[in-house]
């Protein structure tokens, strides 16, 4: 029943900007095995870490041309655990030589009426999936890899079905802006993986 | 749950702090809550032709690491302190009215099972009332120990301690949360802002 350690307003100005570093690459659902198999033998030693996260994209409209988008993210199997929100700017399109997508990114934990909220607050719900598979993690670096299925019933987590054939792997570091030599490091880390995946820059804007 | 008084505000919390340390609480560091506005902008109002709404992120150095967004009437989102950044992005949708910035900051008391905290609520440079929040540690359900606080309550405040909060008539029974505490803090804040310059005496 102390007083909690900290008794002053925690400093909320001059936060520091987190970027998210990002390689995709894809791999068809027969080479899943193999990949798993050699992430394993990479990633740091943990126990192995499966997935089922149902996501949900949530834009606000306003009188600029393009709305402000939000990602929720809830566990569907893991009760308990809070919900994630994150927000992800535009790619910054500075060093063509950086081997990285690099965007700013915002992660939030919140309680469970995230949804609600966002509603209150004049966002609206554009698309929702669900995503199933696995994490690895090596350093500070995440590797992810999963099957994005689409939900045939808008709301209903138990009719889905599987968007492709295959499974998207994302490698992803998430630290303060400016660490270029991250990107150095994930691309190190992605030679590893070729010829079973290969893990490239991938700007979202050329695929629209 | 916070109570506002009146009178001259550095000197009633002095007889306050007196009363509670002639009963025997033990003062135990500062305490901080804030409340900042925020309003809708224009430009996304425009098309829906709804009144804009106002939405209060509320901070509390009891919970040092959350940040607490809430609509009047609507849902308490708890979430981390990240959420103050992503408060900054947004801030081509939802202004900051930093003129209504409010916040109380006192000392902390414990006693026994309870916990209170006697702060002077400032807006600006202005001290425009004081609060006093009371807490019975083990209790997660507000029904069950509202009269002993009620009693508790009396011993040190007397004749202004409030009646039960407007927010437990329709939810006696479900647990209690930090959201609950913020609501009310908000409703304080609320009423403080809305009163003239010198504090009177008003009892929520």
């Amino acid at each position: 029943m102390e007083a909690p350690p900290v008794t002053m307003m925690p400093v909320t100005g001059g936060t520091i900007n987190m970027m998210e570093y990002l390689l995709q690459g894809s791999v068809l659902d027969q080479s899943l095995e193999s990949l798993l198999h050699r992430l394993r033998g990479l990633c740091d030693n943990m126990e192995p870490e499966t997935f089922l996260d149902h996501e949900m994209v949530f834009l606000l409209k306003g009188q600029q041309a393009s709305p402000f988008v939000l990602r929720a993210r809830c566990s569907m199997d893991k009760t308990g655990t809070p919900w994630h929100l994150r927000y992800l700017g535009q790619p910054e399109m500075g060093d063509k030589n950086r081997h990285a997508l690099v965007r700013n990114c915002v992660d939030i934990a919140t309680s469970e009426n995230l949804t609600d909220f966002l509603m209150e607050m004049g966002f609206r719900m554009d698309h929702e999936f669900v995503a199933k598979g696995h994490v690895f993690r090596k350093g500070i670096m995440k590797i992810v890899v999963y099957k994005i299925f689409r939900i045939l019933v808008p709301g209903n987590t138990d009719s889905i079905e599987p968007l492709s054939l295959s499974y998207l792997v994302e490698l992803s570091v998430v630290a303060p802006a400016g660490q270029d030599v991250v990107s150095d490091d994930m691309r190190n880390f992605a030679e590893q993986l070729k010829p079973l995946v290969h893990l490239e820059k991938i700007d979202p804007k050329r695929l629209m | 749950m916070p109570v506002a008084e009146g009178k001259s505000v550095q000197q009633t919390v002095e007889i306050l702090t007196r009363k509670l340390e002639l009963l025997g609480a033990e003062k135990q560091g500062t305490f901080c809550v804030d409340c900042e506005t925020y309003h809708t902008a224009a430009s996304t109002m425009g098309n829906q032709g709804q009144a804009g709404k106002l939405m209060y992120v509320m901070h509390n150095s009891e919970y040092p690491l959350s940040c607490f967004a809430l609509f009047e009437n609507g849902p308490c989102l708890i979430a981390d302190a990240n959420f103050d950044v992503l408060m900054v992005k947004l801030k081509g949708f939802f202004q900051n009215a930093k003129a209504n910035k409010i916040e109380s900051r006192g000392t902390r008391y414990q006693y026994c099972d309870f916990l209170v905290k006697v702060g002077t609520v400032t807006m600006g440079p202005s001290a425009r009332g004081i609060s006093v929040e009371v807490e019975y540690c083990p209790c997660v359900v507000a029904n069950d120990c509202w009269n002993l606080l009620m009693e508790f309550m009396q011993s040190f405040m007397g004749n202004h301690t409030p009646g039960i909060p407007s927010m437990f008539s329709n939810k006696h029974d479900s647990i209690y949360s930090p959201g609950d505490t913020m609501a009310q803090y908000m409703e304080l804040f609320n009423k403080i802002r809305k009163q003239q310059q010198v504090p009177v005496a008003g009892i929520r």
